[in-house]
C-alpha cells in the first residue's frame, strides 16, 4: 500500500502542474487586471501604470508564472495585491472559518442521513420511505442557492431566530466560552441549510445499499441462526452498507478546507469559497492560482484518502 | 404492478410538496401586498416621482440623547475589506469607511470645497515663497517657482494627539510625504499632487535624502513650497494625513502597508479608537476622551460588513443604524420604512455617453484626434443627443432620483455648475434636421441612414454590465437614436463586463477600434478641475477629443487668475458651453445620494465637510425597528 500511495502522489505532481498553469493562463485571459478597478479621476494613471510595472503585470505570462512558480516552491505563495498581504496569510485567516463551517455541516449530514437513510432502507416501500425518498428528490432538485437565500430570508430576517451575515458578533474577546458560543451560533444556519441539501445524495446511497444488503445470502444465514432483528440491522446489514460512506469520506475530508462558494457568499461568511470568489472579480491573480493549486491538490489527495479508507474497512478491496 | 403503485404513491407526495410550495408563494404575494399598500402611505409625489430636493441633509432629532451608548454602521459590500487601514496606504472605498471614524485629514473644507481654518490644522499662504527652499534649487527653477510657486504656512493644533498620547507632529506630516514619495511605496497616492512638491521628484528618484520644499518649522508648524500654485491647490490638493513617525519611523517603506501597525492595531487621531478588528469582517471602536474637537457621546462604534442584498432587511431590522452606501434603486419601495430617516443630497457624478473620436499616443501619452472618426461630425453628436430624452429616463428607470444632465460640471459644485446652460434638449425633430443637414440620408429608403457617401451606417455602442437597468436603459437609447433613423448596435450584441468595458475603452490606452460611441459614468473629484478627464495628456479622456480651445480654456481654470472665483467661474461657464457646443461626450443624467438613517441617531448629517462625529448620539439602547 505504501508503494501504491507514493505512487499517487508522485503522479499527482504533474497534474497540478498542469493544472496550475491552465488556470495561470485562463486567469490572465480575463479582460482588466488587480488595477482595473482603480480607474478614478482622482486617482493619477501614471500611479496606475507605474504600479502596473512594478507588480511585473505587463511582462508575458510565463514569465509571471515561472516566477510565482518559483515561490511556491520556497513556500512562498505570494502577495495579494487586493489586501497587500502575503497570501498564505490570507488563506490562513480564511481556512479556519471555512474549516470549522464545513466541519460543521459535515457532521450534521451524517446526523441527518443515517437515521433517515437506514429507516428508508430498512422499511423500504412503506410511507416513512416515500416521505423521505420524496425528500431526497426535492434535495436533489433544490438548487442550494435558492434554498439557502430562501432559509435565510425565512430564519434569519422574518422569524430573526439567527444573525445573516459574518461568522462572530464584533467584539468578543476571543477563547472565550461566550466566543465559541458566538461561533456555533453562526455557523448553524449556513451549516444547516448546506447539510439539509447535501445529505440527500448520503441517505439515497444509504438507503439503496440497504435494500441491496437486505437480500444476500448471509442475512439470510444470520436471520437462520436467530439473530433479533435489530442485531441483523445494526451489526451485519449497516455495516456492510457503510461502505459506499466510507469512500466518499475522503472527499468530504478535503471539502472541508475548500469552503462553499454559494453558502459563504450568501451568509457572508468570510471563508475560501468567498474569498476565492472575490479574488476572481479583482484579479487578484496570485490568490486565485494559490487557491486552485490548493484546491487541487486536496482533491487529489482527498481521492487517494478515499481509496486508503476503503481498503481499511472492507478487506475484500485490496489496493495493489 | 408494485412499481406502478409506487409511482402513484411518489406523484401525490410530490404534491403534497407543490401545494406547499404554492402555499409558501401565496403568502408572500400577501406580504408583498401590504408593502404595497403602505407604498402609498408616503409623501410621493402624485406621479410616482420623487426629487432629492426634498431631502434634508441633516438628521432630524426626535428625543432626548442617552449617555453613551453603542451605534452600528454597516459596511456594504460583497467582498470583505481589505484591511489596509491607514490613510496613506488605503486604496478601497471600504477601507476608507473604517478610517473616517477613527482618523482624519488635518484640513477640513467647505461646502465648495475649499480648505478652512476649522480642522486639526490652520493654513495660510505666505506672501512670498520660502527664501531656504529657493536656495537649494538651480537659478533658471528658483526664478521660476518664485514666479509660479507658492509656500503654505500649516500650524497643527496643540491638543491634537496620536491614540496613545503622543501629540501629532510636524515631522508626522513630512513623513507621510517622504513616505507616499519614496520609491519603495505601494500605495496608490503618489501622483501629480506629489510632484508638485519642489524637491519631491529628486527624492522619488532618490537623488535627495529629504525633499527639499518641506520646511519642519518646529514640533508643530510646518511649511510646504509648491512648484505651481492653482486654485486647484486649495481644493483637494494638499496630501493633509500624517503619518506616525514614533511608530513607523523605523520601519522599511514597503513594510509599512502590511505591518501589524496598519491592519491590527491601526492608530489616528480621530474620534474613535480601534479596540478590536475580525478581519474582512467588522471593526469595533471604542472613543477617544482625549479627542481635539471634545469627548465623543457614544461609547463605541461597531462597523459590521453587510451583503448588498440584505441591507433592506438589516436596516429593517436596526441592526445597522447608518451605512456606507445605499442603493437609490431601492429607494421608492422601501420610501416608508419606519424606523429610519433618508438624507439625500446630489452626487459628485455624472453618466454620459462619449464619442470616439480619436485614439491614444503610448508613446507621447497624448491624445490623438482622428478627424475621419465615425463620428467625427459634430452635427452627428448633436443629433445624438437631441434624440435622446434623459428627463423621461430619470423618470422611468430612476424615479427622479436621477435627473436630466446639461453640463459637465454637475450641480453637486454649486458654485461652478453653470444652471442657466440648458446643455441640448430632448428634440428628435432638431435631430433629424441636423442630420438631414449633415448629409446622414437614408438614400435607399429602408428607414436607416446612411453615412455622408451613402454607404451603411452602423455605430457601435458600449455600455457596462451590472443592475437590472442596464440592459432596458441600454435599449432605450438604442431604440431613441432608431427613432431618428440611426442604427445603432450593442458592441457584440451584449453588454460589457465591467474589467472588459475600461479594457477596451482604454483604460490603458490600448483603445477598441470597434467602439464608436459608450456610456460611462465619472464620479468628479472635490475639485472642478476636469483637466484629468478631458485633458490631451489624460489618459480617462476615453472621446481621445482634444482642441487648442479647450486646452486653453482648462488652463485659464488653474491659471493664478483663476485665483479670482468670478474669474474662475466665468471661464469654466465658457467651458462649459464650449463642452456643449464640441459633443465630445455628452452628460445623460445627474445623480443623487440617498442615506438611510436609524431614527434613533442624533446630530448626523451628510453636508459636505461635515466633521463632527463626535456629535453623534442616540436617543435610546436598542436600535428602531420597523413594524
Amino acid at each position: 500500500m505504501w508503494k501504491f500511495t507514493l505512487r499517487r502522489i508522485v503522479t499527482m505532481i504533474p497534474q497540478v502542474l498542469l493544472l496550475s498553469i491552465i488556470v495561470f493562463v485562463l486567469a490572465k485571459m480575463m479582460p482588466g487586471d488587480a488595477l482595473t478597478g482603480m480607474v478614478d479621476p482622482n486617482v493619477d494613471p501614471n500611479t496606475i501604470a507605474e504600479k502596473r510595472e512594478a507588480l511585473g503585470l505587463n511582462d508575458p505570462w510565463y514569465e509571471q508564472y515561472t516566477r510565482w512558480l518559483g515561490g511556491v516552491f520556497q513556500g512562498d505563495l505570494g502577495q495579494s495585491i487586493h489586501f497587500k498581504m502575503p497570501v498564505s496569510e490570507l488563506v490562513w485567516q480564511r481556512i479556519v472559518n471555512s474549516f470549522w463551517l464545513s466541519a460543521f455541516t459535515l457532521v450534521l449530514t451524517y446526523l441527518i442521513a443515517i437515521p433517515l437513510g437506514i429507516t428508508s432502507g430498512r422499511y423500504n416501500d412503506s410511507w416513512a420511505d416515500r416521505l423521505i425518498t420524496g425528500y431526497t428528490y426535492v434535495g436533489f432538485a433544490m438548487p442550494i442557492f435558492i434554498f439557502a437565500l430562501v432559509m435565510l430570508w425565512v430564519f434569519g430576517f422574518y422569524l430573526d431566530l439567527f444573525p445573516t451575515g459574518g461568522s462572530i458578533q464584533p467584539g468578543i474577546e476571543p477563547g472565550t466560552f461566550e466566543y465559541i458560543m458566538s461561533k456555533i451560533y453562526h455557523m448553524l444556519l449556513p451549516a444547516l441549510s448546506m447539510a439539509l441539501i447535501t445529505t440527500v445524495s448520503t441517505v439515497q446511497y444509504l438507503r439503496s445499499e440497504i435494500v441491496d444488503t437486505k437480500q444476500k445470502d448471509f442475512i439470510l444465514t444470520a436471520r437462520a441462526k436467530g439473530a433479533s432483528e435489530t442485531r441483523v440491522y445494526n451489526r451485519h446489514i449497516l455495516r456492510n452498507s457503510l461502505l459506499p460512506i466510507a469512500a466518499f469520506l475522503g472527499y468530504e475530508i478535503t471539502g472541508l478546507i475548500g469552503g462553499s462558494i454559494f453558502i459563504e457568499n450568501i451568509f457572508s461568511y468570510p471563508g475560501m469559497g468567498q474569498l476565492f470568489l472575490s479574488s476572481i472579480s479583482l484579479r487578484d491573480y496570485s490568490v486565485v492560482t494559490s487557491l486552485v493549486l490548493l484546491f487541487g491538490m486536496l482533491t487529489i489527495i482527498g481521492g487517494l484518502l478515499s481509496d486508503i479508507i476503503l481498503s481499511l474497512v472492507d478487506p475484500r478491496i485490496r489496493i495493489k | 404492478m408494485k412499481k406502478a403503485k409506487f409511482s402513484k404513491l411518489l406523484l401525490a407526495v410530490m404534491l403534497v410538496f407543490l401545494l406547499v410550495l404554492t402555499a409558501c408563494t401565496g403568502g408572500d404575494k400577501e406580504t408583498s401586498k401590504e408593502s404595497d399598500g403602505a407604498d402609498k402611505k408616503t409623501e410621493e409625489k402624485e406621479d410616482g416621482l420623487f426629487s432629492v430636493d426634498d431631502f434634508k441633509q441633516v438628521k432630524t432629532n426626535e428625543g432626548e440623547a442617552i449617555e453613551g451608548g453603542n451605534l452600528n454602521f454597516g459596511l456594504v459590500s460583497d467582498t470583505a475589506f481589505e484591511g489596509t487601514l491607514n490613510w496613506n496606504f488605503y486604496s478601497g472605498d471600504p477601507d476608507a469607511q473604517i478610517l473616517t471614524w477613527f482618523d482624519e485629514g488635518l484640513l477640513t473644507w467647505d461646502e465648495n470645497y475649499v480648505y478652512t481654518n476649522d480642522g486639526a490644522a490652520t493654513y495660510e499662504p505666505q506672501e512670498a515663497v520660502s527664501e531656504a527652499v529657493l536656495a537649494t534649487l538651480p537659478a533658471d527653477q528658483a526664478t521660476e517657482v518664485a514666479e509660479n510657486g507658492v509656500t503654505i504656512k500649516f500650524q497643527i493644533k496643540d491638543n491634537v494627539n496620536w491614540h496613545d498620547g503622543e501629540p501629532v507632529t510636524a515631522e508626522d506630516w513630512a513623513f507621510a510625504h517622504e513616505v507616499i514619495a519614496n520609491k519603495d511605496y505601494d500605495g496608490p497616492r503618489y501622483g501629480s499632487d506629489f510632484t508638485n512638491i519642489v524637491g519631491a521628484e529628486a527624492y522619488h528618484n532618490g537623488e535627495a535624502d529629504k525633499i527639499s520644499g518641506i520646511e519642519v518649522l518646529d514640533d508643530k508648524t510646518l511649511q510646504i513650497t509648491y512648484i505651481q500654485s492653482t486654485p486647484s491647490l486649495v481644493t483637494g490638493s494638499i496630501w493633509s494625513y500624517p503619518l506616525a513617525k514614533h511608530i513607523f519611523g523605523d520601519m522599511a517603506v514597503a513594510d509599512i502597508s502590511s505591518s501589524p501597525e496598519v491592519r491590527e492595531k491601526p492608530i489616528g487621531f480621530g474620534p474613535f479608537i480601534v479596540d478590536s478588528i475580525t478581519p474582512g469582517e467588522a471593526v469595533v471602536l471604542k472613543k477617544n476622551p482625549d479627542y481635539w474637537r471634545g469627548e465623543p457621546k457614544l461609547d463605541s462604534v461597531t462597523i459590521k460588513v453587510i451583503n448588498p442584498n440584505v441591507v433592506v432587511q438589516s436596516l429593517e431590522k436596526g441592526e445597522v443604524d447608518l451605512i456606507s452606501s445605499f442603493n437609490v434603486d431601492q429607494y421608492p419601495d422601501n420610501a416608508d420604512m419606519a424606523n429610519v430617516e433618508y438624507l439625500g443630497k446630489v452626487d459628485r457624478a455624472y453618466t454620459y455617453i462619449g464619442f470616439k473620436l480619436g485614439t491614444w499616443d503610448k508613446e507621447a501619452g497624448v491624445v490623438k484626434p482622428n478627424p475621419d472618426a465615425k463620428m467625427a461630425d459634430v452635427n452627428l453628436r448633436k443629433a445624438m443627443w437631441h434624440a435622446v430624452d434623459n428627463d423621461a429616463v430619470g423618470n422611468e428607470f430612476y424615479h427622479g432620483l436621477r435627473w436630466n444632465a446639461t453640463t459637465l460640471v454637475p450641480p453637486s459644485h454649486p458654485e461652478f455648475h453653470d444652471d442657466t446652460n440648458p446643455g441640448l434638449t430632448y428634440d428628435p425633430e432638431k435631430a433629424k434636421q441636423l442630420l438631414d443637414e449633415a448629409g446622414y440620408k437614408d438614400v435607399d429608403g429602408d428607414g436607416v441612414r446612411e453615412d455622408k457617401n451613402g454607404e451603411p451606417l452602423v455605430i457601435n455602442f458600449a455600455s457596462m454590465s451590472g443592475g437590472d437597468t442596464a440592459e432596458p436603459l441600454a435599449q432605450y437609447y438604442i431604440q431613441s437614436w432608431a427613432a431618428v433613423g440611426l442604427k445603432v448596435e450593442l458592441l457584440d450584441g451584449r453588454l460589457q463586463e465591467f474589467n472588459s468595458f475600461y479594457e477596451r475603452v482604454g483604460q490603458n490606452g490600448d483603445d477598441d477600434p470597434a467602439i464608436d460611441i459608450y456610456q460611462g459614468a465619472w464620479g468628479v473629484g472635490i475639485d472642478v478641475d476636469p483637466r484629468g478627464l478631458y485633458g490631451r495628456d489624460a489618459i480617462y479622456n476615453f472621446s481621445r477629443y482634444a482642441s487648442d480651445k479647450n486646452d486653453e480654456l482648462m488652463a485659464k481654470g488653474v491659471s493664478k487668475e483663476a485665483f479670482d472665483v468670478e474669474y474662475r467661474k466665468e471661464v469654466y461657464k465658457e467651458w462649459q458651453q464650449f463642452m456643449v457646443d464640441e459633443v465630445p461626450v455628452f452628460p445623460t443624467l445627474y445623480r443623487s445620494i440617498i442615506v438611510p438613517v436609524n431614527n434613533r441617531v442624533l446630530n448626523y448629517s451628510i453636508e459636505e465637510g461635515w466633521a463632527n462625529l463626535h456629535e453623534l448620539a442616540l436617543t435610546q439602547e436598542e436600535a428602531l425597528k420597523a413594524e
